[in-house]
């Protein structure tokens, strides 16, 4: 890396899981057919007038709860003006002087390192409709138009893309598990536009800010500021300046490449919305709001560590939340966390993948999970008998034992049994034993075997492969 | 307050307001709206000046609305009200090259 001190900031938008538009009641959906979900009000058709969907502004206080920000109070909105067809009103109707959210953080784990990415400002706001440029015209869709939006703004308080990419995964986990946005960003629900410069020290001005857009993964982040630092440095080094611009990143080409050079700022001219009069928050209204929140990632981590799961398993699961909500319905049954955890992340998941399924359109209720996992753990039930079993155990309403007799399962469990069959064929096979003897794995592998067809395949193979080998490493 | 706009402040408002302003029309803009601006800064010396004033002038909050659904405009019909349409798609000419 260059000897420049890089600083990033990060102006991330969401949309949110509403059922309508943030001021029509027209549908809030993605991938319909183009302008299928609008209205009069969604194309600014003259007197019309907008009316604040509730859940969007509840949507915001959880927004500010989950990412540490003060909560406003009072605030209201304010129409950013600018010419372009993405918006036919001529204006955005946004946050810009009372942003409901303010002085956050996202703590991050870089390397072992804990770091708090200070969140400015959260603003909710409108978005545009799509445009699609060809030749000679641009076409308009305003289906997204109206969709609601947050805007999360960090202070440039970063200084690498690891950094970059850190803050941006953590803040969709956060906010998919606080049911804020499904933060899809290949389909445009989280998009993050980055700004960069960099300074030869720290006492130095901030350097020329270079916007990077159209980041189309999270990996894309810290790639992408990383090549604009390394771009920056290089025209420094050379003597060269350059103007403040706007930057795509390139996922071809792996870097950013020039979309318009910023000649002056922006002049939005913002005003405050007429249209929608001042909104008062009452502290009774915002608990109300924030009881609904389902546990987040980080205190689900802390859970599942006490409970003794894996820190893999637990990162696994956390990256899957509707299987960590199902799991979570069995933090206080007593059942063992990591044998549940590998269940789900294991044959349980291979099915879901496939079949393209949600845990919870499946059959797998409460008491039969709970059996599974006893069985499992009591050795009545082996992995092999839960793959066989799989498809009935999640799409039949039979449980656990009516399934095992159908499937004619009687596992021996009893260790005295499981020792005697053990004994038996370490007596029969001498030779395999002495070839043991002298370190031959494969003779270990005929063994366990003739231990397994003994038994006629009831033996749990862990099990049988512990007193196997306890019983031989006694000769 | 000074009562004359320069002429980059004219120009830079006509851009703002997409209108094309003639060489022998900018002294007399610079002007007119010099007056403008200083008849507006005249609110800053109000006593007792409410911001909240601006944005509604009655002691109302904001009334909301339920998160629910109702049916759309047809396509069909949004597409009477346009000049150009390609498909579904509202046709409009290219204001920024990208």
């Amino acid at each position: 890396m260059s000897n420049y001190i890089p600083t990033i900031g990060i102006e991330v938008h969401v949309e949110l899981n509403t059922n309508t538009k943030i001021f029509s009641n027209s549908t809030n959906g993605y991938g319909m057919s183009a302008n299928t979900l609008v209205n009069e009000i969604d194309l600014g058709y003259p007197g019309t007038l907008p009316l604040l969907n509730q859940e969007v502004l509840n949507i915001g206080i959880k927004a500010c709860h989950v990412l540490h920000c003060k909560i406003r109070h009072e605030m209201h909105f304010d129409r950013k003006n600018y010419f372009y067809p993405d918006n036919p009103k001529n204006y955005q109707i946004t946050q810009s002087r009372t942003p409901i959210g303010y002085d956050g953080y996202v703590e991050v784990d870089v390397d072992g390192v804990k770091k708090k990415i200070e969140i400015e400002e959260i603003h909710i706001e409108e978005d545009t409709c799509k445009s699609a440029h060809r030749k000679n015209v641009t076409l308009l869709d305003f289906n997204r138009a109206g969709v609601p939006l947050l805007e999360i703004v960090t202070k440039p308080c970063m200084t690498s893309g690891v950094e970059a990419m850190k803050y941006i995964e953590k803040l969709r986990e956060v906010l998919l598990y606080a049911s804020i946005s499904d933060c899809k960003i290949e389909e445009g629900s989280m998009r993050c536009d980055c700004n960069v410069s960099i300074r030869k020290n720290k006492d130095d001005p901030f350097g020329t800010k270079v916007e990077v857009k159209n980041i189309g993964s999270i990996s894309s982040v810290g790639v992408s500021v990383d090549r604009e630092i390394e771009r920056q440095a290089a025209l420094y080094d050379k003597g060269e300046s350059f103007k403040e611009q706007t930057r795509r990143f390139d996922s071809k080409l792996n870097d950013t490449v020039l979309m318009r050079v910023k000649e002056t700022g922006n002049d939005y001219r913002y005003f405050p919305e007429p249209d929608i009069p001042y909104i008062h928050l009452t502290d009774s209204y915002i608990e109300n709001v924030l009881s609904s929140i389902s546990m987040l990632p980080d205190e689900r981590r802390e859970k599942y560590k006490q409970l003794g799961m894996s820190t893999v398993n637990i990162e696994k699961i956390i990256s899957n939340k509707s299987l960590s909500d199902f799991l979570n319905s069995f933090l206080t049954s007593n059942i063992d966390m990591q044998i549940a955890s590998n269940l789900l992340l294991g044959d349980i998941s291979s099915y879901l993948n496939k079949t393209n399924k949600s845990i919870c359109e499946t059959k797998l209720t409460y008491d039969k999970f709970i059996d599974l996992v006893q069985k499992s753990s009591h050795r009545e039930l082996t992995s092999k008998n839960i793959k066989e079993m799989l498809v009935d155990i999640l799409e039949s309403d039979k449980d656990i034992v009516t399934l095992m007799k159908e499937a004619g399962i009687s596992n021996i469990t009893d260790e005295k049994e499981v020792l005697r069959l053990i004994l038996k064929v370490i007596e029969n096979n001498g030779e395999s034993v002495s070839s043991y003897l002298e370190g031959h794995d494969r003779a270990f592998k005929y063994l366990m075997g003739q231990v397994m067809k003994e038994s006629g395949g009831k033996i749990d193979p862990l099990v049988a492969s512990t007193i196997l080998k306890r019983e031989l490493d006694k000769k | 307050m000074n009562n004359k706009l320069s002429r980059e402040e004219v120009l830079h408002v006509a851009e703002l307001a997409k209108v094309r302003i003639k060489e022998d029309e900018l002294e007399k803009y610079q002007i007119d709206l010099g007056k403008i601006f200083n008849d507006i800064a005249k609110i800053d010396d109000v006593s007792g000046y409410d911001d909240a004033i601006i944005i509604s002038p009655f002691h109302e909050d904001a009334r909301l609305r339920d998160d629910e659904e109702v049916e759309e405009v047809l396509v069909s019909d949004i597409l009477k009200n346009v000049p150009c349409h390609s498909g579904n798609y509202i046709e409009v000419p290219v204001v920024i090259n990208e």
